[in-house]
This record gives structure tokens, sequence and C-alpha cells, in this order.
């Protein structure tokens, strides 16, 4: 997750100049790469023809740049060229810019097809010389892999503590769980000194806590009951705005995916109590030219006791929906995994706009499973046969899948710091205390648990890019619109250190610029028609 | 006249960007720069020799600072584990504190031109590099820029770990560009009356104004990049609501300035970009630290524009960067 994780494509020859005319076509400026923009070298001379198109319109009409600002909306400024593209589309140009108005603003040119400027030998170390290093760093091999600590600690017991966390996490990695016991004593020890009721103390207690159950009850169920989970789930909810964020993000998405539709079927991976469903009933009632027909599939595990809990958040939202005259279907999925779920038990209709919304549900489908083939693979297969006008995805940003343990936990350590350190903004109780238990929930799950009971297994954005698009879906861009009304959002919380962040198209939101949350948007990339290709009785044999 | 074709790019961009950000009413459009600005996370794992972490200097304002550190060239302990606050080695390592620029309204710690910038100057100083995150305008006028930069001042001189392990003391050098340039002096100025010794300044293009209009600002008005438009307006946003250029905060030597003659202030590198309209300004700022009997050097790039440090594709970055290392390595 590092400042180059931008993808380039291999090859120096485009890094260090500017345009080189030997470069491959999809080659990206690597310089501009560094700078957050991804441009292809091949490109650079119309991304700088169009700049000074929009530049001259700016000086010749600067009235029309306020109506740019406020109304255009944005969408992905990595993409340079886009962008610019985009904010000349949204021009009425009354000026007919031809290339001696150019000339005649400014005597300042760029220069073609800069060669690699002499450089000042001496100067350079090898760090520099190099560019193709500003590409993506490669993965290290293991024994290399350089292990790192959070920190940021005033005091040293605080330290002390971490290194001791991270020392037993190594050791069980190796197998001596002689030592790591050993390690485990010495952290409680020290954790009597040190102040549990906020920073590290408190999150270095939950991850003691982890250790020594990986080490002497791996059996132990980390879950509770579903009841329990919905509990934590809607305390998780009030006292942070992680959830608040997934739900109104998306809930933007969809909306603007469905504009135009009058039948519309949002499918939820993972109900709950609906929390995220009365925003978006409200938004589309209000919608110009009046609310669609909307169908919610909500999935969700079944209640134990025999309670059918879906169709009562069903009949509580489609009660909303009256209210608020908005023609409203609901259908409870009960099933225990995604992957159990067949898309014919969703009911979706020939015509209508079909939205998938997933709520950090996915990585849960990433673990192994001999007996399942993959079960990401088989769910993501069955959401693109529905065609569905958008899929919602919302994950924690965070790389807790690797394979290493050690990696997992020093990366886990890290996340839930943050987390925990932007819940002690939080002044609301009990919500504060018991949304600490569903994050603790987490950890546990990440760090003693194994195999198919492990299901955080939480990955990052740009991993999910690779497994969407490599499942045949393309982003739907979310834009400076979804953006601003996330950050005013944001401002409901007392607590500043919350931040938004556009990521390519995505949005995060983290604490203090660590991203922790990252929505996104996708589309299946339509498949062939079938029907267009030719069949045996169409082939003159 | 002519610029890299990336670079040209690049500052155009941004020139195109932010005159979509400044309002003529002086507001500006937050959430639409916090939207376009490219950000980068900090990491902790090595790339390119170089380890970054974000640290609160001051919960009160949210003040954040991110740390940048050379990687460690051994391998301290099995499995490597590396310590972020590890003390500095035996020798002198020189502490940059820098400022980014924006013209005190745009960028951050975590723009990913800046991050970028802080990376190369760890590698090409061998220093530690402390970006500050200070509060911009016109959300935050003056003196919060300034209160910030102190701030992250005292807290770097107080951090054991950065201490040189020759002395125990931090070795602190102050660098910005543009406003950061700006924030460089001004904090150095606060520092003086203070026990926490600045071992150096160094202003690049810094944002340095008044109300006269100089020849430069009439001349390059418009030509590469800048206007003086634009420069009046992130002045309005800065500046205290009816005061003028003339505000000691943007003309720190002009009538209502004041002489650092006899001021135990630190040595100065400072860089003129000769392409760059307030170069008068900045001339003039060098010119009212000699009359002071200060230590001042001045490196002029009669070729260069604004930005021009931002990419590593010209000889001017590598000429700067070279004055730099030898600025804040130089044991006097």
């Amino acid at each position: 997750m590092g400042p180059y994780d931008y993808g380039i494509s291999a090859g120096s020859s485009s890094s260090s100049s500017s345009s080189c005319a030997g470069g491959k076509p999809t080659e990206l400026d690597g310089l501009l790469a560094g700078a957050g923009y991804k441009v292809r070298s091949s490109d650079l001379h119309q991304v700088a023809q169009r700049l000074e198109k929009l530049e001259t319109f700016m000086v010749n009409a600067p009235t029309e740049i306020s109506q740019l600002a406020s109304e255009a909306v944005h969408y992905n400024p990595s993409d340079l060229a886009s962008w610019v593209d985009s904010m000349l589309s949204e021009i009425n140009q009354p000026f007919p810019v031809s290339s001696s108005d150019l000339s005649d603003f400014s005597d300042f040119h760029y220069m073609d097809d800069l060669v690699t400027p002499p450089l000042q030998h001496e100067v350079l170390t090898d760090a520099w010389a190099d560019q193709s290093a500003q590409q993506q760093q490669p993965q290290p091999p293991l024994q290399q892999q350089q292990l790192t600590v959070v920190a940021a600690i005033e005091e040293d017991s605080g330290i002390k503590l971490v290194h001791l966390l991270l020392t037993c996490a190594e050791s069980i990695q190796r197998g001596d769980l002689a030592l790591a016991g050993t390690l485990l004593e010495k952290m409680r020890a020290l954790l009597s000194r040190v102040n549990t009721g906020c920073g590290i103390g408190k999150v270095a207690g939950y991850f003691i806590d982890a250790l020594s159950r990986r080490l002497f009850s791996p059996q132990a169920v980390c879950a509770g009951s579903v009841l329990e989970n919905e509990i934590l789930y809607h305390h998780f909810y009030e006292a942070c705005p992680y959830l608040k964020f997934a739900h109104f993000t998306a809930n933007q998405a969809i909306l603007e995916a469905f504009d135009g539709h009058d039948c519309v079927h949002v499918v939820d991976f993972n109900l709950m109590h609906g929390l995220q469903w009365p925003a978006l009933i409200q938004a589309l009632a209000l919608r110009p030219g009046g609310p669609p027909l909307l169908r919610l599939t909500g999935i969700g595990p079944p209640s134990p006791d025999g309670r059918d809990s879906l169709r009562e958040i069903g009949l509580k939202l489609a009660e909303l929906a009256r209210s608020v005259n908005v023609r409203f279907a609901f259908r409870g999925v009960a099933a225990s995994r995604l992957d159990d779920v067949k898309p014919w038990m969703l009911q979706v209709g020939p015509r209508e706009a079909v939205a998938i919304n997933s709520i950090m549900q996915l990585h849960k489908l990433l673990g192994p499973d001999p007996n399942r083939g993959s079960p990401i693979d088989s769910v993501l297969g069955w959401v693109r046969s529905l065609n569905p006008k958008i899929i919602t995805v919302v994950e924690q940003e965070a790389n807790h899948n690797q394979p290493e343990f050690l990696d997992r936990f020093t990366e886990a350590l890290y996340y839930y710091s943050t987390m925990f350190d932007s819940l002690e903004s939080c002044t609301l109780q009990p919500e504060k205390a018991v949304a600490e238990m569903y994050i603790q929930r987490e950890i546990c799950n990440v760090v003693s648990c194994e195999g198919s009971a492990r299901v955080e297994r939480h990955e990052p954005l740009a991993k999910w890019r690779a497994r969407l698009g490599g499942a045949g879906f393309r982003p739907l861009h979310l834009g400076s619109n979804a953006f601003k009304q996330a950050s005013m959002l944001l401002t409901l919380f007392s607590a500043e250190g919350y931040c938004v962040e556009e990521n390519q198209g995505c949005l995060t939101l983290g604490w203090h610029s660590r991203p922790l949350i990252a929505a996104s948007a996708w589309q299946a990339v339509p498949l062939p028609d079938t029907n267009s290709l030719p069949t045996i009785n169409d082939c003159v044999l | 006249m002519v610029v890299p074709l990336n670079t040209w790019i690049l500052i155009s961009n941004f020139k195109v960007a932010y005159n979509l950000l400044r309002r003529p009413d002086g507001t500006f459009n937050r959430h639409l720069a916090e939207f376009l600005d490219r950000k980068v996370p900090a990491n902790t794992t090595p790339v390119d020799g170089v380890f970054s972490f974000d640290v609160i200097v001051d919960r009160a304002t949210s003040l954040l600072s991110r740390i940048y550190r050379p990687a460690p060239a051994d391998e301290a302990q099995p499995g490597g584990i590396m310590e972020l606050e590890r003390p500095l080695s035996t020798e002198v390592v020189p502490v940059i504190i820098f400022f980014h620029g924006g013209s005190f309204a745009h960028s951050s710690s975590n723009s990913a031109i800046y991050d970028t910038l802080c990376r190369r100057l760890v590698n090409m100083c061998n220093a530690v590099v402390v970006s500050v995150n200070y509060r911009r305008a016109p959300e935050n006028r003056y003196p919060c820029a300034y209160e910030d930069g102190w701030a992250a001042l005292k807290w770097v001189n107080s951090r054991q770990w950065l201490q040189s392990g020759k002395d125990s003391k931090v070795h602190i050098y102050l660098a910005g560009d543009s406003s950061g340039g700006n924030i460089v002096h001004h904090v150095a100025l606060k520092a003086v009356e203070s026990d926490i010794q600045v071992k150096g300044n160094i202003l690049l293009n810094a944002m340095f104004g008044g109300k006269e209009r100089t020849e430069s600002e009439k001349r390059l008005d418009g030509k590469y990049f800048v206007t003086i438009q634009d420069r009046d307006w992130y002045w309005r946003a800065f500046l205290p609501e009816g005061t003028d250029r003339d505000h000691p905060a943007c003309n720190p030597f002009g009538p209502s300035g004041k002489s650092l003659k006899g001021v135990k202030f630190p040595k100065s590198l400072v860089v003129v970009a000769g392409l760059d309209l307030v170069q008068d300004w900045q001339l003039a700022y060098v010119e009212g630290l000699k009359k002071a009997g200060q230590d001042v050097k001045l490196i002029y790039l009669e070729q260069a524009t604004i930005g021009f440090y931002l990419l590593p594709n010209n000889n001017h970055f590598y000429t700067v960067m070279e004055e730099i290392k030898h600025f804040v390595n130089s044991n006097c």
C-alpha cells in the first residue's frame, strides 16, 4: 500500500523522460504517476494541448469558471486525460481556439520529445538513476521482507508492549510456542502497568487475548450468536461513521444508477436491521418524476429461534415505504453463507434494474474450502449473470489476508489501533463500549482463527480492483458529489480526524490520513451477444 | 524558455484545477480541492530505502505530521522488526522540518507531490524529514500556519529519538516551498526568542509579497502559470481581514517589517526561480537578510519556473538538491 502502488506497467524507458518516442503506447509516464496522475506517455501531447485549450477558455471567459466549478461533477482525477476532456465537454465554447491564440497568450511552451536531460552523474545515487524503481515494489522474498511496527507511542511501556506483541507473533509463526507462551505472560504483566483504558493499552489487551486464544484454545469460536452479532453491529453503526459512510456512499451510487428506471430491485448481501434502506427509500420518494417500484431482497442468516427476523425488518421497511408513497416489495432469503444462495432465489425480473449491495461481505468468501470450489468465484459468477446495473462494494481497507501470520498480525495491529484511536472520540455510551466488542470480535477472528473459521479475510482496494476486474466487472466511478456528501456527513461528528479521500474512482474513509474502509461501485462488462455468433446452420459447408 | 512536457502538464493541471477552487468572493471550494488532490498514505514498508508514518503533534488542533526516515541498512533483529521511533545513529543526522507549498490554501502532507519530494529529500540529504500538515487558509488565516509550524518545531526538538548520537541534540533545519518557505522564515523568527536552535533555513520559491507591484510581477504576470491576480487572492485569504500585503507576514522587510540586525537568525539558503513572478520579493528578502548581517546564500536559477523541484527531470532539480545536501550536512 505504498505511494508507488499505481500498477504502472513495467519498463524504464518512459519513467525518467517525459515522452520517449520508443516507449510502448500503454506505458504510463512514471514521473506523473509518482505525482498521482496516470497518463500514458503516448497521450502526453494530447493532454497538454487540451489543458492549454482549457486554460485559454478560462482566461477568456472567467465567469464561466464558477459554473464549471459549482455544477460539474468530477470523476477519478487520477485519469488526467479523461478529467480534462470532461471539463472541455462541459464548456460551451463561444470562442474558437486557434493555435495563433495560444501563442499570443503565452510565449511559454513545453518541450517536445524531451530526451533524458543531461544528468549530473556525481549527484545521482542508485536510488534515482533507476527511475523504474518507481513502479510497484515487487514482493520481496520472505526472508528479507521487512516487518514493521505501529508506533507514535509516548510511554516506554507502550513501546515495549508492541515489541513483545510482534516478537510473540513472530515466534508463533516460527512454531516456537514455548517462547510465545512466555512472552504472553510477560505481556500480561506489562499490561497491568499500562493504562488499558485507552490508546495502546486497550488495543494491546485485545491482541494479547487473541494470541492467547490462538495458542491455547484455537477451537474456541470467536463469533457470537446471530442476535449478539446484530446488537454489536448496531452499536458499531452508532458509535462511529464507518458503516454510515458505507451506506451513504452506496445509496448515492445506487440512486444514480437507478435514474430513469421504473422497476428497481436491490439485493442486500447482509440485511442486518436494514439500516441502509430507509434513506434510499426516502431518496427514491423524492426523485423528480416520482419513485420507481422498489423491490428489496435481503439476505441474512436464518434466525435460530424460529423468528423470521428478515420478514420483520421487511415489514418495517414496507411501512416506511408506504408512508412516503413508494411502491415496495420485500423478500427475505435466509442463508448462512452467501455461496449457499442461488440466483433463482432472488427472483430477479427481466425488466428490473438490479443493484447488488455488499457491505463487508465479499471478503468472507475468500476462505479456503475444499468442498466448495471457490466461493468468491461462484458468487461473482452469478452476480454477473444477473447483469446488475450496479454493484456497490464496501470493504475494510486492510491487508488481513496475507499468507504469513506475522504479516497479517502486524497489519491488524496497525489497522485496529487506528480504528480504536478513532473510537476514542466517541462519547456515546453504551454504544462505544459495545462497538469495541464488535471490533474485538474481528481482531479475534483475524488473529486466532485459521482455515474456514477465519472469515475476516480483508483485502485492500487494489486487490479487489484486480479481482473484480478479472471477474468481468468494470468500475463505476464515484464522483465529487458523493465525495462532498460523504465529507459533509463527517462534519456531523465532532471528531476532527476522520477523512474521506478519493482513490481513482473509489472513496475511502479513514482516520488521520489512514484509510480504513473503501467504497467502490461496479458494473458487469457486457457479455458478448451469443445470438450474433454464427451457428452451424449459418455456415456454408 | 522551455519546460519538460510532463512538468508542464503537472503544473498546468494544478493551475486549471486551482482556478476552479478559488471563488471570487474569497471563499474556497475545499471539498472539491480535497477530491482533486492526489494523496498517498504513509508506508512503514521501505520503498527506495525510505519509510514513513504519521504522528499527531497536537491533538487540540489535529495537527499531524508525516515522518520520513531512511530504512536501516542492517537487519537489526531476526525477522527484521523495525521500530518507527528507533533512535538515530551515533553520528549527526539532520532533521528537516518541511512545510509544503500551496499558497497557504492548497495541498497537504499526504499530497502525492509532496510525499514524493520528501522521500527524495531523505535519500539525497541523508536526513529525517518531518512534513507538517499545517492548517490552511482561508478557513484558518494568519497566524495558524505559523503556530502549527512552531508546535511542530517544539515537538521535533523534544523527541529524544530524533537526537543525533554525537551530541544528544536534534539537528533541526527548516525547509519549505512557496507558502512553506514563508512559514520557514516566520517559525525561525519565533524560535529566535526561545532556546530552540534552528541550524538553517531553506526557502524554495518562497511566497512573499507587498503592496507595490514590482517589475518582475508586471513582466511575468500570466506568463508562467502564475498571475498577480491569483497571488492577490491567496494573500487576501491568508492575511488578517482588513490588512494589506505590507503586513509583515507577507512582507517581512517592508514598511511594517523589522530589521534582523543583531538577531541570532539561522543561516539561509534561498532558491529563486528566474521565471517566478514573485522573484523581486524573494530577492528583496535576501537583501533584507544581508543588510542585517545574516548568513544567506542565494541560488538564482534563471530558466527555472515554479515547481521545478517537483519532478527530477531537469538540471535545476539536481543543482538544488545538491545545495540542500551540503547545506544540511556541513557541520558548522
